[in-house]
Order: structure tokens, then sequence, then C-alpha cells
């Protein structure tokens, strides 16, 4: 018999959890109980637990099942649509990652060739046939030219976006 | 090009396997309806006994179903899955106490328990609420799985994570403490 239960306990719980307590159960059992400490307990326990549990199952006002069922499709939608995006981003940001490698690659190796075009550019195009000659001698006389281009370049594009967002 | 186009059956919860799970195959909303009538009340009940927290019982009940529904639950009939039901709200009151409190559970006014039949309001009964207030909460636990609702060791280990030995010796414990503070009113 172990310390912990009395060799009675486990014929005294089924009586007690099918209701057969105390009217169907054997008359020694019940005498049993009255000298039984543990036993005693048991019947004890169990009695006001049960009640208990009766008593609060009454109270809860509880939820739609429906809700909570909604509930649960929303939230196995919300997973299955991480689950299968998380791959596609991890490919997204490799290849943005690649991209730029691949470019930084092409600016170093290439740095020599680019720094002479582009400061043989304003001659190639003869940028300052279009500045006016009042302006032209002066220093910042670039700039009359350079800033109301980019001007209108930032005008065009929020247009271009604006009408791109719009048709979308 | 939106996501909902690209993965329709994702978005029509068609693709479970997808997503890991497969609740619908063993439950659909009608069946998940019954089931819910039959349990949800003896899962408050237990929710609200141990945590002594009716508005707490009320959220985690919710949220215990909602995780029932999402996870691959066993499916061999309503008493595992009543089973598995009282494991995860079991997690989620462990969850609940881990996290930091701003109001000590304690603080709950017993009077929310009482019920309006008279007949039920036994001696023993109305010790209930201060007997359980003096134990543990995994004391409270136990006692309440094992009592209330007629749970084996085993099936308890099941619920709680504990072992099996560990449960008969606890129980005994906790048994031995509410019987003691029941015949003494509740009072330690």
């Amino acid at each position: 018999m172990s310390p912990f239960r009395c060799a009675r306990e486990r014929e005294l719980s089924d009586l007690l959890h099918k209701g057969h307590w105390p009217q169907a159960c054997p008359e020694d059992l019940r005498k049993h109980v009255v000298s039984c400490r543990s036993c005693s307990d048991l019947v004890l326990i169990t009695g006001t637990l049960q009640a208990s549990r009766k008593q609060t199952a009454e109270l809860p006002r509880l939820a739609p099942a429906g809700t909570i069922w909604w509930r649960a499709q929303l939230r196995r939608r919300n997973a299955a649509i991480e689950k299968m995006s998380r791959p596609i981003v991890g490919a997204q940001i490799f290849a943005l990652a690649m991209v730029l490698v691949v470019i930084a690659a092409i600016a170093v190796w290439q740095f020599g060739n680019w720094s002479a075009w582009l400061s043989d550019l304003p001659d190639t195009l003869h940028l300052a046939a279009l500045i006016p000659t009042s302006i032209s001698t002066q220093e910042s006389g670039l700039l009359w030219v350079v800033v109301p281009v980019a001007v209108m370049i930032a005008l065009l594009s929020g247009i271009v976006v604006y009408l791109a967002s719009e048709k979308q | 090009m939106s996501w909902e186009s690209i993965i329709p059956n994702v978005l029509a919860g068609e693709t479970q396997a997808l997503a890991g799970t497969a609740p619908s195959a063993a439950m659909d909303n009608e069946q998940f309806a019954d089931f819910y009538a039959r349990t949800a009340r003896s899962l408050w009940a237990y929710l609200a006994r141990v945590s002594r927290d009716p508005a707490l019982a009320d959220d985690l009940t919710q949220e215990a179903y909602v995780r029932f529904l999402c996870a691959n639950h066993p499916e061999d009939g309503e008493v595992a899955a009543r089973r598995y039901l009282f494991k995860i709200a079991t997690n989620l009151l462990r969850d609940h106490w881990r996290r930091p409190q701003s109001s000590s559970i304690d603080e709950i006014p017993e009077h929310v328990f009482a019920a309006g039949s008279d007949e039920l309001q036994s001696d023993s009964l109305m010790m209930v609420g201060p007997a359980m207030a003096q134990m543990r909460p995994r004391d409270r636990q136990l006692l309440w799985l094992a009592y209330a609702e007629g749970y084996s060791h085993h099936e308890i280990a099941q619920i709680t994570g504990l072992g099996s030995a560990s449960i008969r010796i606890l129980l005994f414990r906790a048994r031995r403490k509410m019987a003691s503070l029941l015949r003494c009113g509740g009072e330690a």
C-alpha cells in the first residue's frame, strides 16, 4: 500500500465520480470512510469541488462559438500568409543585396573611366552655350541651369507618380 | 498584384498543409459549436476557480479555443480533444502568471463566484473560495482537475506537464491541506 493512498481509495473515487456515493455503496466502505482520514478527505473534497464546479459553470456569459471559429480562421489565414511570404521576403532581400554588390563592384572597377567621362560631360554637351553671357562669367553660373532642370524633373516625377497611383 | 490573387487558396483557408495545421479536417463549424457547448462552461469554471479571476477566465477561455482550432489537436475522440483543451488552458494560465502583474489575483473578490442557486450553498461549498485562496495556484489546478473534473493522475500529467509520481504526492498534500481548511472554515 502506498503511503499516499489508501487501498480502498480507487473504489471510493469511482463511486464518487459515478454519483453512487453514499446511497449505492457497500456498508463496509461507508464504515471505512468514517475511520480512514484519507478516504474521508477524498469524500469531502470531491463532493465540495464537484458542487463548486456545477455552481461555477452556471456563471459565465460565453462568447458565441461562431465568433471564436471566425477568430481562429482569421489567425490561421494570417499564419499561412506569413509562412508563405517569409521565404519570398528572404529571396527579395538576397536579390537586392546581390544587385547592390554588383553595382558597387562595377563602380569600383570603372571608377577611373567614369570620372574622366563626367568631367568632360559639360564640354561635350556645350552646356556653357546655354548660360546667358551675363551670368556665365559668375561662379554660380551653372546653378542657373541645374536648379530649374532639377525642379522640373521633380515636378514631372510627382505628376507621373500621381497619375500612376490614380490609375491603380 | 496582391497576395490574394497569388495565393487565393491560402486566403480561402484551404491550404492546411501549408499552414501546418489541420483543424477543419478534424472539426467543422457545426461540430465545433457542439463541442464548445459541451465543454466551454467546465473550462471556464476551471480557469475561474484556479485563477480566481472571472474576467481573466473569459479571456483565456476564448484564447484556448482559438488555439485549439489553430493547432493540430489529437483526433482520437472528444475525451482526448477535451484533455488537449485543458492542456492549452493550463499553459495559458502558466504564461499569464509568468508575466509581470499589474494587480494581484488575490484582489479579486470572492463574491463574484456566489451563484444565485441557494440549494448549492452548503457549508463546505461556501468555504471553497476562502479555502482555494489559501492554496497555491498549482495545488488549485491539481485539485480541480482531479476532483472536480475527475481526471486520472496520468491525464493530469499530460495536461500539466508534471510527472505522474509527483502528482500523486502533490495531490495527497494538497488534498489534506484543503480538507483541513474546509473543516476549519477556510482559515489556516
